[in-house]
């Protein structure tokens, strides 16, 4: 057993950030600066599609998670709840809907 | 492979109208391009620019942008190439930047073949594909009706390189497009001159937001030297890198997946895709990949749907702050009773300081001190929205409610009048894909008109 520490996806990710791609889609894309980091992040039960979308109060099939080892990187797409702009949308660009994540638990050192 | 001369792409500006920095587009002009694009256009702002013909940037900005870019291009003597003219792409969008770059012309004494390609699509051609079942949604949108077609002013498609090619081969100087894939408007002058087709619009995806690539981010003029085995990134402000990891990490940025990027013919795969770092300030890429498809056309369309009022207010009573949705549903109620029970339907508040940016599953654990309130009205007509959002905006402010403190009124306007006209409201009503009956067909949607000034 390796000494196991817990941490916050905030205080974990160099950047978290949200925008459209498109405006049905919603995309998140999370940048860490180590590959230690990245790989914690990759293996955390909060940051795999269902745990995701329960977050975002969709149903699993509706998130995709892409690993992007070149930028040291997690992409995570999902169908957005309402078309940017429609009536109904709070955030026409996408740009803050990420704070859902923040508490994300990402457990750094475990053995895999 | 046959040896292609090195084919230098300039990238002005990704956002052209807010403002291009001098030093570095002159920089680029230095370094003699072959070509000189910008793009215009994005969905971001969403569907009103489209909705109602209007651009959303500054036209005195947008005028500057202009100017500093025809004089670069007409004095090299290259192509200029706008795409997506005035946000939106649609005829009203296009004819705007048109009036813009004629007035410059004459201005500045600038002489040349101006073409224009428009890429509004006619609604019956679009009817008649949606009850054929041509209509593909994409994202999350749901499947297109005929209300969606009848009711939208503007439906654009988006146009690839060829109708472009086209007007550079008549002879155009500057090309202004309408609605136009954002890579077409560097992937046209690499392929006229032979170069790969996966390279060049790799190149072009990475510059059609000019500088964003690089650490730091930003909105400068770059230069993508393209070759026969990749392709040399240089950003013209020297404050801003390319380096290997900030253009990988540029292929996430406003993609639902950083590996395969769909193009109107094909699609562009970049899982093999290299960055090297040729010194501190540029980048080596290669290894990007393409696979033809069938080609089909991106739709793009906003129908109104009614009139927008809105007032906005706060307050720092912890009362109405810890009751404030139940005091919306009695108030919504009330002027339901008061205006007409369609009202409660136009009505819909946001709490900043709550839950005004994000649907949070549950509420905060200690409830802030102050929220923002901004209540929307969206009723059929405008008189109908401002009757409504004043009947509103007086029953919030007086609601009563037991152990009520701030007897006087529960809310703080920042201003007066408090209540706004927002204006039309929009909503997008295609986002969808429809095929080409005949390769032809490209021709008659996206028409190729040359003047010259």
């Amino acid at each position: 057993m390796h000494d196991t520490t817990c941490r916050l996806l905030v205080d974990v990710a160099r950047v978290v950030r949200s925008k459209n791609a498109g405006p049905g889609l919603l995309t998140i894309d999370l940048f860490f600066d180590t590959n230690s980091d990245y790989e914690a992040a990759v293996a955390a039960g909060g940051l795999q599609a269902g745990a995701v979308a329960e977050r975002y109060g969709l149903s699993a099939n509706r998130v995709r998670l892409i690993p992007y080892p070149l930028a040291r990187a997690i992409k995570i797409t999902m169908d957005r709840p309402v078309v940017a702009g429609t009536p109904g949308d709070s955030d026409v660009y996408g740009a803050q809907q990420h704070a859902l994540l923040l508490d994300v638990e990402i457990t750094e050192g475990a053995e895999l | 492979m046959n040896d292609l001369a090195p084919l230098k792409l300039m990238s002005a500006s990704g956002q052209l109208g807010y403002g291009v920095l001098e030093s570095a587009f002159k920089r680029g002009i230095d370094h003699e391009p072959d070509m000189i694009g910008a793009d215009m256009g994005s969905v971001d702002p969403g569907p009103a620019y489209l909705g109602m013909g209007r651009i959303a940037t500054d036209p005195e900005t947008t005028r500057r942008d202009l100017t500093l870019l025809l004089e670069g291009a007409r004095n090299l003597g290259v192509p200029l190439i706008i795409g997506t003219a005035g946000t939106a792409g649609a005829a009203p969008h296009l004819e705007a930047v048109l009036d813009i770059v004629r007035a410059v012309a004459k201005d500045r004494g600038l002489h040349f073949n101006l073409a224009s390609i428009r890429s509004d699509i006619p609604k019956d051609r679009v009817m008649a594909a949606l009850q054929e079942g041509q209509l593909t949604p994409l994202g999350a949108f749901p499947p297109a009706t005929e209300t969606d077609v009848l009711e939208s002013p503007h439906i654009v498609a988006q146009m690839d390189e060829r109708p472009i090619t086209r007007a550079l081969e008549e002879g155009a100087n500057v090309v202004i497009t309408g609605r136009a894939c954002d890579t077409a408007i560097y992937t046209t002058v690499a392929m006229m001159r032979g170069h790969d087709r996966a390279l060049a619009t790799h190149a072009a995806k990475i510059i059609e937001c000019a500088s964003l690539c690089c650490d730091p981010g930003g909105r400068d003029t770059i230069m993508a030297t393209l070759d026969n085995d990749g392709f040399t990134l240089d950003c013209m402000n020297p404050n801003r890198h390319a380096t290997p990891t900030s253009v990988a990490a540029h292929a996430l940025y406003e993609q639902g997946d950083p590996y395969t990027v769909r193009e109107p013919a094909g699609e562009l795969d970049l899982s093999h895709a290299v960055y090297e770092a040729l010194d501190e300030h540029r980048v080596r890429v290669s290894g990007a990949r393409w696979r033809d498809a069938e080609s089909t056309l991106k739709l793009e369309a906003a129908a109104p749907v009614g009139f927008r009022t809105a007032f906005f207010a706060g307050t720092s009573d912890p009362r109405v702050i810890a009751r404030i949705e139940k005091i919306w549903d009695e108030v919504r109620a009330i002027v339901s009773g008061l205006a007409g029970e369609d009202a409660a339907e136009m009505l819909r508040a946001r709490f900043y300081g709550l839950n005004g940016v994000v649907d949070w599953p549950a509420p905060p654990e200690h409830l802030p001190r102050e929220v923002g309130i901004l209540v929307e009205c969206i009723g059929p007509s405008r008189e109908r929205a401002k009757q409504v959002i004043t009947v509103t905006k007086q029953y919030f402010l007086h609601h009563g409610f037991p152990g009520r403190l701030s007897t006087a009124g529960n809310l703080a306007f920042p201003f007066t009048p408090p209540e706004l006209e927002v204006g039309p409201a929009w909503r997008f009503s295609l986002h969808h894909v429809m095929a080409l009956e005949h390769e032809g067909e490209l021709w008659e949607l996206f028409p190729v008109a040359h003047e010259t000034l």
